[in-house]
């Protein structure tokens, strides 16, 4: 009776023995077991992302001559635009470059753009992530901004071997310096409590006490530049709304971020360019 | 038989037949235990649960109070005089450090007993050791990220730990926009390091109305409203303000913003367990709206530096008694006193003798302006303005002494009373006085309120003024009155000392024809006009002086004013009086400059009264110096008046 009640208890007490092992193994084994299963996991998502790539491409094949000859012409005028603000981004530069050197200021610090695939969204009320197809093999790094057409998309929060994890800029991990649109007083943001599926949002502090907006009259709020991380410029999102703060020395406010952001298929990476040594 | 002895032997056999009785000794005492421990045990959680309670939660428990930033301070159209500016500060909270500090000590001591060290140090300097790497590690990340070289005081560093753990310990401090910005973005988002703001005072106007507004200096006992919870608790203050001078001291409890804080739960090492039990933000301090009018304060100022010498201004609005203009000069920089003012600007400011108020704190002889007094009292005893009449030569005697006639030529002949006025002729006024007498000139001025503070809204003003009469120089001196002593006192010297603001004051209310004007610092758009006791004057008499003080502007003694084109006001009508005092400094004689006045004459609106030290061995005089300060701020009241009312804007913090 005794040996039958001990082996239906068996599996409990094999399950609380693997549970030992697993506290008293060492930290670093556990970092290695666990940085091993991400890697191993890691080529099954991108095997999955090729395969949706896959798919997209033949879904597009299936798309007429008519709708083709269409995108051809819009690509055109879209190439037509975009040469024309390239040229005009390179007199910018040009100019900046001549009133950099007559004021003797240091080179800005560059950026290596690195198109990366999203493999995985992941959402929830805790995080706020994506995965990326780009890893160490590109020379992504921590902290590096992570940037799409329509603004600042995160940061690299982990890199892996052929895959990053970036930590969305509606996630309160993620804090940025940033500024209203034609404003330099810096303004600090960060990344709300964002239930899945809710639209994202994220908070501001430190707003000047002279700026006024409503969800009628939203301000754009971009990246200053200040942090050192972010370039400035960069749209993080519409301020919507904001409240006097109790000391009165500031308002606090809530920032609406674009609904792109949970749909991402592609994203830029900014690698931070090293700075070659100054010449003897 | 048998049985009995069988049941004897068998009496070694536990039998539970009958008591014994020294059992039941035993049971009374474990009963009375019992009892005792019970009671003991219902009188604890019964009787004394409350005190177990809150002894517990004070050993549990600890407050953080946070003070509320204090509220704004505007001008009467709605200008910021003292507002708050935020100041950065990148802090450190030792208490979420706990597992830091435990790891570095272990790996401290593992690397003393390593070396073998003979001198091995206590543990409680091993744990100090500790905390200063642990600290510093995190001031190189600070230091890395923004560029900076700066060191960890250790000894700062444990007194904190020891007194305030619970406190953000302030790394660095007045960061820079752009450093503030650079740690927000760089630092993680949940480290122990952390951007703090608190509230500091800022002027954007600068430094004007230096002793009105007054400074505001560091409070490590700031205190929380009444209702606020766990007053019995640890308690640990952040640093707060406390108003020194002026506006920021005597309205303290007004601008004072109510003190917030949070109660937090602590582990028996004083570590915060998060999150707090409760939390009160703090509430801002009331805005205060004085009654200064910036853009004239700023000229005012400007009129007295220019002169190159000490002095004070004055200006009220006639009407109501609201102070316009509050100028003393020299003054301090209150930029100095943010955040603490430092030893080198404490003797500097001493050193120029800037401390004082010399508005409502500096005691001067009034000159010739008293003779507006002398005037008066004399209508109301009876002279007559019109018949009354002397002929200067220059001199008169009164007994042994001669009195000379200071003002113009010294020779004015035969001079009424309007003209005495305007001219400021001493041997006119020697005679008017002595026909008046003293006391009643002593009455005059009394009613007048020139021998007691105006009451303003200020601290420290003073209490010195002294209008002399016989009964004073007796008590105070052992000296009787003499008729030179009536002489002196008929224009404004001898032992009179008065206030710039009591002479505004004086100005404004013999401009309305009353006594006594109440000076306001505080602007009320529904504030009554005054009205006191008239004066007593006949409309004739009251307008012979005022004539008298017309005269003084347009060819008298600050004809200055009217004979230089630039010194014009066109369109604005000035009645003032003069005044060159003679006082003895500790480098010799020196000249006080006066210049009181009103305008405009036929609807008397503002007030003014200007005083300027002179210089030893220089010729100041009251025509020459002060009238052109007043000519400025009434030239500036006289723009302001064409313009359209400002807006009010309030924009706490802006």
């Amino acid at each position: 009776m005794s040996a039958k009640r001990f082996d239906q208890a068996h599996p409990f007490l094999t399950l609380a023995l693997v549970f030992a092992a697993w506290l008293v193994v060492p930290t670093a084994v556990k970092r290695v077991l666990r940085a091993g299963f991400f890697e191993m996991q890691a080529p099954v998502e991108a095997s999955a992302s090729y395969i949706r790539d896959l798919q997209e491409f033949w879904s597009l094949k299936t798309r007429s001559k008519n709708d083709l000859i269409e995108a051809g012409r819009d690509l055109i005028h879209l190439n037509a635009a975009y040469e024309v603000r390239l040229q005009q981004d390179a007199d910018l530069r040009a100019q900046l470059e001549r009133l950099g050197r007559l004021l003797n200021l240091p080179a800005p610090e560059g950026y290596r753009a690195e198109a990366a695939r999203v493999v995985r969204r992941d959402f929830s009320g805790w995080w706020q992530q994506l995965v990326i197809r780009k890893g160490s093999n590109y020379g992504l790094t921590v902290g590096a901004p992570v940037i799409y057409a329509g603004g600042v998309v995160g940061r690299i929060r982990e890199v892996h071997a052929y895959t990053s994890v970036v930590e969305l800029i509606s996630s309160p991990g993620v804090r940025i310096a940033a500024c209203l649109e034609g404003d330099t007083r810096p303004i600090s943001y960060q990344g709300g409590i964002n239930p899945t599926l809710s639209p994202a949002r994220g908070e501001v502090e430190y707003v000047p006490v002279d700026v006024f907006v409503s969800p009628s009259a939203p301000r754009r709020l971009v990246t200053s530049g200040l942090g050192g991380v972010f370039p400035g410029g960069l749209t993080i999102g519409s301020l919507t709304n904001v409240e006097p703060s109790s000391d009165g020395l500031f308002k606090s406010g809530g920032v609406q971020l674009d609904a792109d952001l949970s749909d991402l298929s592609e994203v830029t990476v900014l690698v931070p360019e090293e700075t070659p040594p100054a010449a003897n | 038989m048998a049985n009995q002895g069988s049941e004897r032997v068998g009496g070694l056999v536990e039998t539970h037949k009958g008591y014994n009785p020294r059992i039941l000794f035993f049971y009374f005492f474990i009963a009375a235990i019992l009892l005792t421990l019970g009671g003991g045990l219902a009188y604890r959680q019964l009787f004394s649960n409350d005190r177990y309670h809150e002894a517990e939660k004070k050993q549990n428990q600890r407050r953080i109070l946070v003070p509320g930033p204090r509220g704004i301070i505007f001008d009467r159209t709605g200008r910021v005089l003292v507002g708050n500016r935020p100041r950065f500060a990148v802090t450190l909270y030792l208490d979420q450090l706990r597992q830091d500090f435990r790891a570095e000590y272990i790996k401290i001591r593992k690397a003393y007993r390593e070396a073998d060290d003979k001198n091995l140090p206590t543990i409680d300097q091993m744990q100090r050791i500790a905390r200063f790497t642990v600290v510093r590690r995190y001031l190189d990340q600070v230091n890395q990220v923004l560029g900076r070289h700066e060191e960890l005081d250790s000894d700062e560093l444990n007194k904190h730990f020891r007194q305030q753990l619970l406190l953000p310990y302030i790394l660095l401090d007045d960061l820079k926009a752009e450093e503030y910005a650079r740690l927000i973005e760089r630092l993680p988002v949940n480290s122990p390091l952390q951007v703090y703001t608190s509230s500091i005072r800022s002027y954007p106007l600068g430094s004007i109305a230096a002793h009105t507004l007054g400074y505001v200096t560091g409070n490590d006992d700031i205190e929380p409203s009444d209702n606020f919870p766990g007053a019995d608790l640890t308690t640990f203050k952040m640093k707060g303000t406390v108003g020194r001078e002026g506006i920021e001291s005597k309205f303290d409890a007004d601008l004072q913003g109510e003190t917030g804080g949070a109660i937090y739960r602590v582990d028996p090492s004083g570590y915060r367990v998060n999150p707090p039990l409760s939390k009160r933000q703090p509430v801002h301090g009331h805005d205060l709206h004085t009654s200064l009018d910036a853009e004239l304060q700023i000229v005012a100022e400007k009129a007295i530096v220019e002169t190159e010498l000490n002095g004070a201004a004055v200006a009220l609005d006639i009407r109501t008694g609201e102070v316009l203009v509050l100028a003393s000069k020299p003054d301090y920089n209150l930029e100095d006193f943010i955040p603490r003012l430092n030893h080198d600007k404490a003797k500097q400011i001493n050193d120029q003798g800037a401390w004082l108020n010399r508005a409502v704190s500096g005691i001067y002889p009034p000159g010739s302006t008293f003779k507006i007094v002398t005037s008066s009292a004399g209508l109301l005893a009876g002279l007559d303005a019109d018949k009354f009449s002397v002929d200067c030569t220059g001199s008169i005697m009164v007994g042994a002494r001669r009195f000379t006639c200071e003002n113009g030529h010294g020779i004015h002949g035969v001079i009424s009373l309007t003209e005495a006025i305007a001219e400021s002729c001493d041997s006119f006024f020697y005679q008017f006085g002595l026909a008046t007498g003293a006391e009643k000139i002593s009455a005059t001025a009394d009613r007048f309120h020139l021998d007691r503070p105006t009451g303003i809204d200020l601290p420290y003003e003073t209490k010195s003024m002294l209008i002399p009469d016989a009964a004073w120089k007796k008590s105070r001196r052992d000296e009787a009155w003499f008729p030179g002593d009536t002489a002196n006192m008929s224009i404004g010297q001898g032992f009179i000392g008065v206030t710039p603001l009591q002479m505004a004051c004086f100005a404004a209310s013999f401009a309305r024809g009353e006594t006594v004007t109440k000076p306001y610092l505080l602007h009320d758009p529904e504030r009554p006009a005054q009205h006191t006791e008239p004066i007593g004057l006949t409309p004739a008499q009251h307008a012979a002086i005022v004539q008298g003080m017309v005269g003084c502007v347009d060819h008298g003694t600050a004809k200055i004013l009217t004979t230089i084109p630039s010194m014009r006001i066109p369109g604005l009508t000035l009645a003032g009086k003069t005044g060159t005092a003679q006082v003895h400094g500790k480098d010799g004689n020196l000249n006080i400059a006066w210049f009181i006045c009103f305008a405009p004459v036929e609807n008397p609106k503002i007030a003014v009264a200007v005083v300027l030290e002179g210089n030893v061995g220089e010729e100041t005089g009251g025509g020459r110096n002060a009238g052109p300060v007043a000519q400025a701020i009434l030239k500036k009241w006289q723009d302001t008046q064409s313009r359209p009312p400002a807006p009010v804007i309030t924009i706490p913090g802006k």
